[in-house]
This record gives structure tokens, C-alpha cells and sequence, in this order.
């Protein structure tokens, strides 16, 4: 009997004991650890499809006893938003092209030129502490640790471990998860239109700031029609007036101080229950004050693990802090992470993480 | 030979078997169904289980067993959930050894504080290694909803703890 206990004292001891070398070793990124890992998820992976698919009725039982009336509010929801969304839509997708075609003209990297990998949430993470989800796709179809998923509204998350056929992405919401960005400030609502006069002859005209309260009438005397695409939470697009049968063409386009004015931060996930935030923004008199609404993207360059411009989400709440620290911002997510099904890994690495052959 | 047969059908073995089916339904069924968004934890519950059931000693190796294979699908760093899981354990197996004769009640009270202890436990480890952002209020929320399903599930998992690590006579 106190041989026995000995005996587990003893073990109990070893067991404490390589906890704290294997976090240790786990710390340091050892490779023994990753292989470790590989091993026990080759036998565990089995039994573990075998109890997901043994289980999925219990799964489905109890989702259609629970979640039933919660389905068919959003489904009602849903089939309202869609509605409001067909048109606008179409002339966003429309603006994106045009957007990528000019930065394709402009020799600048679009999103549309980076290749992604398609795949299927196939697991929660099973503790309360992580937010995590697990995908069909691994190292087998060229996905990397740091590479951004994304799924039909915006960012997700990013790789954080990878197998060969299947792979785990950390959520935005994770405490552990941050990434720099790009704000999306309109600093006046108000616009104030520049119309540049022209006529056919080759003279160049001047170019005359309109006022606010002025018309374009007094400008140009024919009828002109404009046509205004407006999407929500971004800035207008220029818009241009078509040439009047006198010879005369008007263009308006907005001043520059009426563009957009891009700060960057860095984003940082708080757990599910609260939003992310963006902190790290500048104070700056010229980005002006920060309205609830502007959008979040992606800000990219050689050290960002992300493509720039991947929208993230919106700020909702604009926490100002005292002295020279710029403001901290709150940031509704575009995607909705409590139920993600189809994802895309976007199979790009910063250039400073290539590897050379 | 019998050596290796006296392995095999150790209770040991046993328990690092039924902890892989453990783990299973751990990772697919209760990582989906969250009952007030929270996912049950059965792995705690049944390390718990063990502290209550065969004491400190029992409970915190099934416990450092059963979170070293936990650690091996985890983002998280590896031995972090074996440490947090072995003094969840150990806390259920000191819980008990406060009572004299222990009745069932005593040991669901027991399931029930271990399992609350035993998931604050784990934020508390990560915040440790320098994983901070966990250790919110929500803990709570967290704990006690975790603390109510597994004392639910707790009859079905003595069952199974008891035939698990039962000691048995080898007929070899």
C-alpha cells in the first residue's frame, strides 16, 4: 500500500514535472512538440470522425428542439435584408471592379490577384478559452501559419496551426488576435464639389471652387442629369456630368479635403462577449474626429500578415482618452462569427515571410 | 508477456482509452451544442469525477493524463490544460476528503465546486504563460453554467469513471 503511493507520488511528480517542460518547450516552438502533436492527431482523428458522425443526429435533435424559432426569425430577417441589399449590391460590385481595375492599372496589388482556398468549418473549439474553429484544408493545399480567412462579408480570423488536411483559425475575438489597420475617416459630411468647365476648344479652362449654397445652374446653363451611387459607410463616388450638346462638359469632383483620410491601428480581440478594439490611432488634427459608422479594412504592407483593404467591420463606439493617446475604437464585425460554415484562406504571405528556394 | 498483458488491461490503459472517446464527444458533440453559449465540459467532469470518486492522488494523475491529451489538439500551449486539469482533480479528491463517509449529494456538491475551480483554473494558467484577455467576468457566467451540466451529467459519468478505474483481477 505505501509502496503503491510511493510509486504514484512519483508519478504524479514526473507528470507535474513534463507539464512544465512541455510548455516550456511548446513556448519556445519546438519541433519535437509539433511532432508530438502530429502523431497523437493522426490517431485521434479517427475517433474522432467516427464520433462525429455517431453524434450528429443528438447534434441535430437538439438544434432543431432549440434553435427552431431563432431560425425562422432570421430567416425572416434575412430574406428582408437581402431584399434592401440586391441593389445596392450590384452597384458596389460594380465600384469594386472598377476599383480593382485601377489598381491593377496602377500596378498595385488588388485581391482579386491573390488565390484562396475554399473550405468548411468542421469544428468549435472544444474549451471556452479559445476562439478557434477548424477547417477541411491544410498545409496539403497550400495553406500557412498567418494567412487571412475570410468569408463572404469580410475578415475572420487568420491561420494559427496547420496540418496537412486540416487547419485551425484563430477568431478576431480571440485575446490573442491582432492586426494592423486601416480607418476609414470622413472627416466633414458636408461636400463641397469643384466644377472644372470645359469647352471643345483646345484652351484649358480654370478651375472654380462652387460654393455651398451655389447651384450648378449658374455654371452651366443647359439640363444636366446626375446620377449619385451612394453605398453605406463609404465615401461617394465622383461624379461626373455628362457632356451637354453645346460643347460644354461639367465634372465635379470632390476637394481633396473631402477624401476619405486613412489612419492605421492595430485591432485586438477581446473574447466572444465583447467587440474588438482598435487602438494605436493617431490624434491627429487632420484625421479629425472619428464618426461611428466609418469602415474598418485591412492595412496591409510587407510586414502585415494581411492583404490590405479586406474589410473588417465598422466602428460603433469611440472611446476618447485623455492627453496626446489617441482614441480607442469599438468595432462591430462585418461577419458574423457564432455561425460560420463556408470560408476562404487567402493564400498569401507577406513578402518578408516568403520563403526563398 | 504477461507483463505487457498486465499493461494492457491496467486500468491505465483503460483510462487513456476512454478518454479518447471522452475527448471525441468532447471536440464534436459538446463543443456544438452550448447551452447558454457555453460549451459543457466532460473531460473536467470526468477528472472531477475521479477526484471525488478515488481521492487526490487518482484524480490528479487522471487529470494530467486526460489534459496532456487535451493539450495535444489545443492551440494552446502543450501542458498547460494537463496542469489546470490535475489540480481540478486533486481539488475534487481534497474536496471529498473533508467528509467522513461521503454520501452521493456530497460528491455532486464536491463535482459541482471542482468544476467551477477547475474551469477558472485555465484562464488563470494562460494568463500565466502570457495569454491574457480571458480572466473577464465571463468566467463566472462560464463556470457555473459548466458547474450545472456536469452535475447533470455526473450520474452517467460516475458510471463510467467507476468502470474505468475499477481495479481488476488480470486471469492471466
Amino acid at each position: 500500500m505505501a509502496a503503491g503511493q510511493s510509486t504514484r507520488r512519483r508519478a504524479i511528480i514526473l507528470l507535474i514535472l513534463s507539464s512544465i517542460i512541455l510548455i516550456t518547450l511548446d513556448l519556445q516552438n519546438s519541433s519535437s512538440v509539433s511532432s508530438l502533436r502530429s502523431v497523437f492527431g493522426a490517431v485521434f482523428r479517427p475517433v474522432e470522425s467516427t464520433s462525429r458522425v455517431v453524434t450528429r443526429p443528438i447534434s441535430n435533435a437538439w438544434h432543431g428542439i432549440f434553435d427552431y424559432n431563432e431560425v425562422l426569425d432570421e430567416n425572416d430577417r434575412l430574406r428582408e435584408k437581402v431584399a434592401q441589399q440586391e441593389g445596392a449590391t450590384i452597384a458596389a460590385a460594380a465600384s469594386v471592379r472598377l476599383a480593382q481595375e485601377l489598381l491593377a492599372l496602377n500596378g498595385l496589388p488588388t485581391l482579386a490577384g491573390i488565390n484562396a482556398v475554399t473550405t468548411q468549418v468542421i469544428g468549435d473549439s472544444p474549451t471556452n478559452f479559445a476562439q478557434t474553429v477548424e477547417i477541411n484544408q491544410g498545409s496539403e493545399s497550400g495553406i500557412r501559419v498567418g494567412m487571412p480567412v475570410l468569408n463572404a462579408a469580410g475578415l475572420v480570423g487568420k491561420i494559427t496551426k496547420v496540418y496537412g488536411d486540416r487547419a485551425v483559425v484563430m477568431l478576431i475575438t480571440d485575446p490573442d488576435f491582432a492586426l494592423s489597420i486601416k480607418v476609414i475617416n470622413t472627416p466633414r459630411l458636408a461636400t463641397t464639389t469643384t466644377t472644372i468647365a470645359r469647352s471643345n476648344s483646345a484652351t484649358p479652362s480654370p478651375v472654380v471652387p462652387l460654393e455651398p449654397n451655389q447651384t450648378l445652374d449658374s455654371f452651366v446653363s443647359t439640363t444636366t442629369t446626375t446620377t449619385t451611387t451612394t453605398i453605406a459607410r463609404f465615401t461617394p463616388s465622383v461624379t461626373t456630368l455628362p457632356a451637354t450638346p453645346s460643347g460644354v462638359s461639367s465634372i465635379t469632383v470632390p476637394l481633396a479635403s473631402d477624401l476619405a483620410v486613412r489612419e492605421t491601428g492595430v485591432i485586438e480581440g477581446r473574447g466572444p462577449a465583447r467587440q474588438p478594439t482598435v487602438r494605436f490611432i493617431d490624434n491627429s488634427l487632420r484625421f479629425g474626429d472619428i464618426q461611428v459608422g466609418v469602415p474598418i479594412v485591412t492595412a496591409g504592407g510587407s510586414r502585415s500578415l494581411s492583404p490590405p483593404d479586406i474589410l473588417i467591420g465598422s466602428v460603433s463606439r469611440v472611446v476618447e482618452r485623455l492627453g496626446s493617446a489617441g482614441p480607442v475604437l469599438e468595432i462591430e464585425l462585418v461577419a458574423d462569427l457564432t455561425n460560420l460554415s463556408f470560408l476562404r484562406v487567402l493564400l498569401y504571405q507577406p513578402i518578408t515571410e516568403k520563403v526563398t528556394p | 508477456m504477461i507483463r505487457l498483458l498486465t499493461i494492457i488491461s491496467s486500468r491505465w490503459t483503460r483510462l487513456v482509452l476512454v478518454l479518447l472517446i471522452i475527448q471525441s464527444l468532447q471536440t464534436t458533440l459538446f463543443s456544438d451544442l452550448r447551452p447558454f453559449g457555453v460549451a459543457a465540459q466532460i473531460v473536467l467532469l470526468f477528472v472531477v469525477v475521479a477526484g471525488s470518486l478515488y481521492g487526490l492522488a487518482i484524480g490528479a494523475l487522471t487529470g494530467l493524463i486526460a489534459g496532456m491529451m487535451i493539450d495535444m489538439i489545443l492551440p494552446t500551449p502543450v501542458g498547460l490544460s494537463s496542469l489546470t486539469l490535475g489540480l481540478a482533480g486533486a481539488t475534487a479528491g481534497l474536496l471529498i476528503y473533508f467528509f467522513n463517509q461521503p454520501t452521493w449529494w456530497m460528491r455532486l456538491i464536491a463535482v459541482a465546486v471542482a468544476s467551477v475551480l477547475g474551469e477558472i483554473y485555465f484562464p488563470m494558467a494562460q494568463s500565466v504563460v502570457g495569454l491574457d484577455g480571458w480572466l473577464q467576468l465571463r468566467v463566472i457566467k462560464v463556470a457555473l453554467i459548466v458547474a450545472i451540466c456536469n452535475v447533470i451529467i455526473s450520474p452517467l459519468a460516475i458510471v463510467v469513471c467507476r468502470w474505468t478505474l475499477s481495479e481488476r483481477k488480470t486471469a492471466v
